[in-house]
């Protein structure tokens, strides 16, 4: 294999699209954790093997790639360079693709996208709205590179910001300066400058004549969350090449990738792009031939949600159990090991590459507010969101800061599915908060976002609709976050649990009315008083959902009400006389066979025996069950 | 210094203070619960929280672990600080309610009743309230680790590891004594003792010194014995080139910083309940180079102080040689101290030209011969070669030299370094005349066991007079002859010190500790005992041995000569080497001229001074002993100490001219 030098680099990447342009078209299907549960690897196998059948080997590359981002719709494949979409593909489709699409030259519309309003196909992928307003930076090479082929990334300009860096021998303070006048900032949820964050880095490591060390946050814990799993998946590359340049900028020789035990592909595609570059010289003693020297090792997460905040993340590195320390003196000067640290999560690296490479006035051209004079002042250069929940296209989505979320939940997002009603948006994970539709037209960017009573945070976006009841949502995350609560200092173990009582007590119809002010108080100590992050944020769901939908915690507490009907201590299912047609699928479906009646005659739920699991009400076609 | 303002007080301090530390020296008081002066702060409880002003901005922090690094207003007693205090404490005491500290500080902050339930309610007025005091006394304090949290969140709480008792407990009963709620309890001896809670105090009191104080005053813990290489180096006592001298340019090379960097342990031994020095050393993953393991990576318990000093006594530098001849040494189950000693005595002979390479079997064994002397190590393993001569110690080489190669009885009698047949230990005594002699009298022979004398007598002049000297060579070798009978370690006695020690009429007594040994005494046995009383049982049992020496054919006057090399310069290159301290000595104290003498010349009147006082000192101290002029105990001190009925005893002292 060859050893990637500062004067080859262009050439190896040349060579690489020379391959890929030699080629009649490029079959990129998703294998990421979505499609791949689908049944994408068995679907690459089968177009391989289609491909090979038909005699196209020669014309036809069928390249495995990261996540698409349309989960939704997966199994994907997308024909390049044309662009042609076709989704819900299952292995025995492969066949039928190549003979329709590459022998006969018509589409094969059974898996083409059907635009949900006009019914009508949409051939092509940059034409499906779901793309059309998105914008890729962290995510530029998803669906098109195979990330467990290192040459196919150079091809597509991975480590030319890396090259750039070396061949131009830059300084570090240059260097920095250059994150800093890009205005990036941390895309973990602090949002903390990353220039400043090195610069710290550099000064403590000057100061104290000691090497620090680069880490990359990828201990992605958020209900909902996948952005640092996919673009793992889908460009490890991308991630090496930041740290690579973050080490140079620091003068680190180690570098720490901490990844979920649970992302196992994730996983398996940075230990091989990590085993490639380390081949192709991109790691190791001689970076791209210079004398610099750099390695990157991964550690193994055990899945505790607190070890995202990064001090609990290098204890555990530390093999210490995980749990946060104060952040007063901050882990640029004593971080892991007691070593400066720059710690920044795996989106941030990832875009560090771009910004050398295209300079960082074109990622200050992106985004909110002016960060010329410092990256405080605004949000610059994208953001990508794992959108769920009840939204038509859940998926994987990079847009650019400053777009509404009203654009990314309707124009992006299709809308709440079954013509429901929209209610709020959850961002910023267990520890953001919930906005209501009259937040949908702020734009998303880190500052906004924080005056709105929410947070960017990491990147999770949950849709939900009319059916969802906010204090049942409150005291969801409040349960969750108690339960990844490390227990180290009072408010967040004592305060949680309190919060989860007095919140399970609204939700079973034994609220008081003096729990509205104690909710505030607690949430509020939370903020002040608890040691790390977690904390800190754990009252945020609470606070947003009391400040957003006071009157549905007071129907709650007052009248014995759930409004949304979800609270089943609160609830009653009945069924219509007038709509029913006796048509039994309910009865069938019953758990607890509490429903019954004849064949076309009315059926009638037993009250005490029925648990409000709701499958009737979802089972019926009639909407003859009816929520109380 | 940096400025800061606390409440209405502006004062100065060091970068990096706390803030608690701060407001405690302007006599602000801010309350605290899981915060003590001897760990490192963790901020878990919150207690402490006040609101800070930097540059415009507000923050809630909590005092025990926020530096002061800049300019800063605290506020004590802001609404948002005692908001977060008043709250905290509200969460506690909804949880532990019955709890003294959590109902005491609550009611500090004007609380009676939370306003809130908590389902993990718990009435038990001990009930553990997760402070986490005990974790980390253990962890920081102890350094025993066998204390953590276990469960997260809700669940946490304070466990051994699985839940169990752990065997690696030492029972010191530091989590117990700094738990505020009573939540750890002791469980109860198995030897029964008669009052185990007054044993407890008294070892509380060497935990605690040991906690606090060890760091600063002997580094026992991280650098155990290993540390005094440095410190005999600086005083000349550090036994060189078969004790020629007792320092070394080269010293520094084998100190305890190349030691204490390969020691992977620092644990408990476990050889005593409740102990918590932490006195295990260990090198790990230690690579032979030489002999049967050559190749195989061990674990080298060890080194301490004496096999250092061994390794220079026989002019050898290197730490990595050390570690491996301790290593062969427990694997052969040799001595250290006795093979380096001999080994010493052995390259002195070579250099002498007592010994040659055809007497050595074909090694070459200078001063600082390291391979060689290591190859004699094995070959005395395997019985074979120069080993079978060298193992036979100093005592039967020093005869077989002179019948064998007609050496000079005399110069090696000089300078073969043992008494009673034993081996010198590694220090050098030339100075410290009452040190020669816990060398010299000691029953076991030359080992420094009995008493260690040399820094009362030679740094600190404490015992002046012979009568001080011999009152000392009696009251050490008997209260050390004490540990020996009770079983217990000597090193919780004196190596660390009460901080008011020197303030004590007897500091070389450590009166504190004496009184803690006879409250351990009294709380195992149920009867009261001074420490008149402890030294009572010693001299019985120590002068029956003295007798059961004698009987022996040893225990007489004859039997407590030492080698001259103990007491004094025996070559001219020794005396040239100190011949300052030397000449100033003969002026000073001998009344003899040094000017225009010769070295031979005055080696010769100072070894008669020293020895004359050698001689001196011996009878100083059988007076004191109740011993004869021949260093016999009479029968009047035999009767006195109710020894005196054994068979044959009144024959054998009578026989012996101590029939008085």
């Amino acid at each position: 294999m060859p050893k990637v030098t500062l004067e080859n680099l262009e050439k190896l990447a040349a060579d690489a699209e020379a391959a890929r342009a030699g080629m009649r078209a490029d079959l990129c299907v998703c294998v990421g954790t979505g499609c791949v549960s689908a049944g994408s690897v068995a679907l690459v196998d089968e177009l391989k093997r289609a491909v090979k059948d038909q005699g196209l080997d020669g014309e036809l590359k069928v390249t495995p790639t990261g996540c698409n981002g349309f989960c939704a719709h997966g199994p994907i494949a997308v024909i390049q360079p044309e662009g042609a979409f076709y989704e819900r593909l299952k292995a025995k489709d492969a066949p039928t693709l190549i003979q329709k699409h590459f022998v006969d030259s018509t589409p094969l519309e059974d898996h083409m996208y059907r635009d949900p309003e006009t019914r009508e196909l949409v051939p092509l992928e940059k034409d499906i709205r779901f793309f059309a307003k998105q914008q890729t930076i962290a995510l530029r090479n998803r669906g098109i590179v195979d990330p467990e082929d290192i040459a196919d990334a150079i091809g597509r300009g991975a480590y030319r910001g890396l090259r750039k860096v070396l061949a131009e021998d830059m300084a570090p303070e240059a260097l920095i300066q250059m994150l800093i006048r890009s205005g990036l900032r941390g895309r973990g949820g602090g949002g903390f400058p990353t220039g400043v964050k090195w610069q710290s880095c550099c000064a403590a490591a000057v100061e104290r004549s000691e090497t620090p060390y680069v880490v990359c946050n990828g201990d992605e814990g958020d209900p909902g969350a996948f952005m640092d799993r996919s673009i793992v998946e889908a460009d490890p590359h991308a991630v090496i090449e930041g740290m690579i340049i973050g080490a140079v900028a620091v003068g680190a020789s180690e570098g720490f990738v901490y990844l979920r035990k649970e992302y196992p592909l994730a996983l398996e595609r940075l230990y091989k792009a990590l085993d490639q570059a380390r081949a192709w010289g991109l790691l190791g003693d001689s970076v791209m031939g210079t004398d610099f020297a750099f390695d990157i090792i991964v550690h193994q997460g055990a899945g505790a949600f607190v070890c995202g905040e990064s001090t609990a993340l290098m204890a555990s590195m530390e093999g210490r159990a995980g749990e946060p320390r104060a952040k007063y003196v901050h882990s640029v000067e004593y971080g892991y090991r007691n070593r400066p640290t720059v710690l920044n999560n795996v989106e941030t690296w990832a875009v560090v590459g771009q910004i050398l490479d295209r300079g960082p006035e074109w990622f200050a051209s992106i985004g909110t507010g002016d960060v010329s004079e410092s990256p405080w002042g605004g949000s610059s250069g994208t953001k990508v969101f794992s959108l769920v929940g009840n939204v038509n296209n859940t998926g994987l989505v990079e847009v650019p800061m400053g777009i509404t979320l009203r654009e990314i939940v309707y124009d992006i997002g299709g809308g709440v599915p079954d013509g429901r009603a929209f209610k709020a948006v959850q961002t910023g994970g267990p520890s953001g908060g919930c906005l209501p539709e009259g937040s949908l037209d702020l734009p998303v960017d880190f500052d906004t976002l924080q005056k709105a009573g929410s947070m960017m945070g990491s990147g999770g976006l949950i849709v939900m609709d009319d059916r969802t009841c906010m204090v049942d949502v409150a005291r969801y995350f409040i349960e969750f976050l108690l339960d990844e609560s490390c227990g180290k200092c009072t408010p967040c173990r004592e305060g949680l649990t309190c919060l989860n009582e007095i919140l399970t007590r609204i939700t079973e119809g034994k609220g008081r009315d003096e729990d509205l002010g104690l909710l505030e108080d607690l949430g509020a100590v939370l903020k002040d008083g608890a040691l790390c992050g977690l904390g800190q944020t754990a009252g945020n769901p609470v606070l947003s959902t009391l400040h957003h939908f006071r009157s549905e915690y007071e129907a709650h507490i007052r009248d014995g009400k759930c409004p949304a009907g979800t609270c089943k201590a609160l609830i009653k299912y009945t069924i219509d006389p007038e709509t029913c047609t006796g048509c039994t699928l309910c009865a069938r479906v019953c758990p607890t066979e509490c429903i019954s009646g004849e064949k076309k005659q009315l059926h009638t739920i037993a009250q005490d025996e029925c648990i409000q699991c709701g499958t009737c009400l979802d089972a019926c076609k009639d909407d003859a069950v009816l929520v109380e | 210094m940096i400025q800061v303002t606390i409440d209405d007080k502006t004062l100065e301090v060091e970068a990096g203070t706390s803030i608690v530390d701060a407001a405690k020296s302007a006599g602000i008081f801010i309350p605290t619960l899981c915060h003590t002066d001897f760990l490192e702060p963790e901020g878990a409880c919150r207690v402490c929280s006040v609101e800070i002003e930097q540059n415009g901005r507000f923050q809630v922090v909590t005092a025990c672990n926020y530096p002061i690094r800049g300019e800063l207003t605290v506020k004590t007693a802001s609404e948002r600080a005692l908001a977060t205090r008043r709250t905290v404490l509200e969460m506690m005491l909804a949880r532990w309610p019955q709890v003294k500290v959590v109902r005491d500080l609550a009611k500090h902050l004007g609380i009676t009743e939370p306003r809130f339930a908590h389902p993990q309610k718990n009435e038990d007025p001990h009930a553990c309230i997760l402070c986490g005091l005990c974790v980390r006394t253990c962890r920081e304090g102890v350094w025993q680790n066998v204390l953590g949290f276990e469960g997260r969140g809700a669940s946490r709480r304070v466990v051994m590891p699985y839940d169990g008792v752990a065997p690696e407990c030492v029972g010191c009963g530091a989590c117990a004594f700094v738990c505020p709620t009573g939540a750890i309890q002791m469980m109860d001896d198995p030897n029964h003792p008669a009052d185990a809670a007054r044993i407890r105090r008294a070892g509380m009191v060497v935990t605690k010194e040991m906690v606090l104080l060890d760091d600063d005053q002997c580094k026992m813990r991280r650098a155990g014995t290993a540390h005094l290489v440095e410190i005999m180096n600086d005083y000349d006592l550090l036994p060189v080139n078969n004790y020629r001298f007792g320092s070394s340019d080269d010293a520094h090379k084998i100190s305890s910083p190349h030691f204490v960097k390969r020691f992977t342990q620092n644990i408990q031994d476990g050889c005593a309940l409740g102990c918590d020095m932490a006195c295990a050393k260990g090198s790990d993953d230690f690579e032979i180079t030489t002999g049967p393991d050559k190749g195989k990576r061990v674990c080298v318990d060890g080194p301490e102080y004496e096999t250092a000093g061994g390794t220079t006594n026989m002019g050898i530098f290197d730490p990595e040689w050390c570690i491996e001849m301790n290593y062969y040494c427990d694997h052969y189950g040799v001595d250290t101290i006795s093979y380096c000693t001999l080994m010493a005595f052995v390259m002195e002979c070579y250099e002498a030209g007592v010994l040659n390479k055809e007497r050595t079997g074909g090694l070459e064994l200078p001063f600082g011969a390291a391979d060689a002397a290591m190859e004699v190590l094995h070959q005395m393993a395997r019985g074979e070669g120069f080993g079978l001569v060298a193992g036979q110690g100093v005592r039967r080489m020093k005869k077989m030299f002179v019948a064998d190669y007609g050496a000079d009885p005399d110069f090696l009698n000089d300078i073969g370094m043992e008494s009673k047949g034993l081996e010198y230990s590694e220090y050098v005594t030339k100075e410290s005349l009452a040190q020669q002699g816990g060398y010299g009298i000691a029953l076991k022979g030359a080992q420094h066991d009995e008493a260690w004398l040399i820094f009362m007598d030679m740094v600190n002049k404490q015992i002046p007079s012979f009568a001080d000297k011999a009152e000392a060579l009696h009251y050490f070798p008997m209260w050390r002859t004490w540990f020996g009978l009770m079983g217990l370690c000597k090193l919780p006695w004196n190596d660390v010190e009460p901080t008011d020690n020197a303030e004590t009429d007897e500091p070389a007594k450590v009166p504190k500790h004496v009184a803690g040994y006879c409250d351990f005494v009294a709380g195992m046995t149920g009867q009261e005992v001074t420490p008149a009383d402890l030294i009572r049982m010693s001299e019985r049992v120590y002068n029956f041995q003295r007798i059961f020496n004698l009987k022996m054919g040893f225990g007489q006057r004859e039997h407590d000569r030492i080698p001259y090399r103990s007491a004094g310069p025996v070559t001219a290159t020794e005396y040239e080497s100190r011949a300052e301290r030397y000449d100033k000595q003969l002026a000073e104290e001998v009344d003899f001229d040094p000017a225009g003498k010769s070295t031979d010349e005055k080696c010769a009147a100072l070894r008669t001074w020293r020895e004359d006082r050698y001689e001196k000192l011996l009878d100083a101290v059988y007076e004191r002993r109740g011993w004869t002029a021949n260093g016999i105990p009479t029968l009047t001190t035999a009767k006195a100490l109710g020894i005196d009925k054994m068979d044959g005893l009144v024959d054998l002292l009578t026989a012996n001219g101590a029939a008085q």
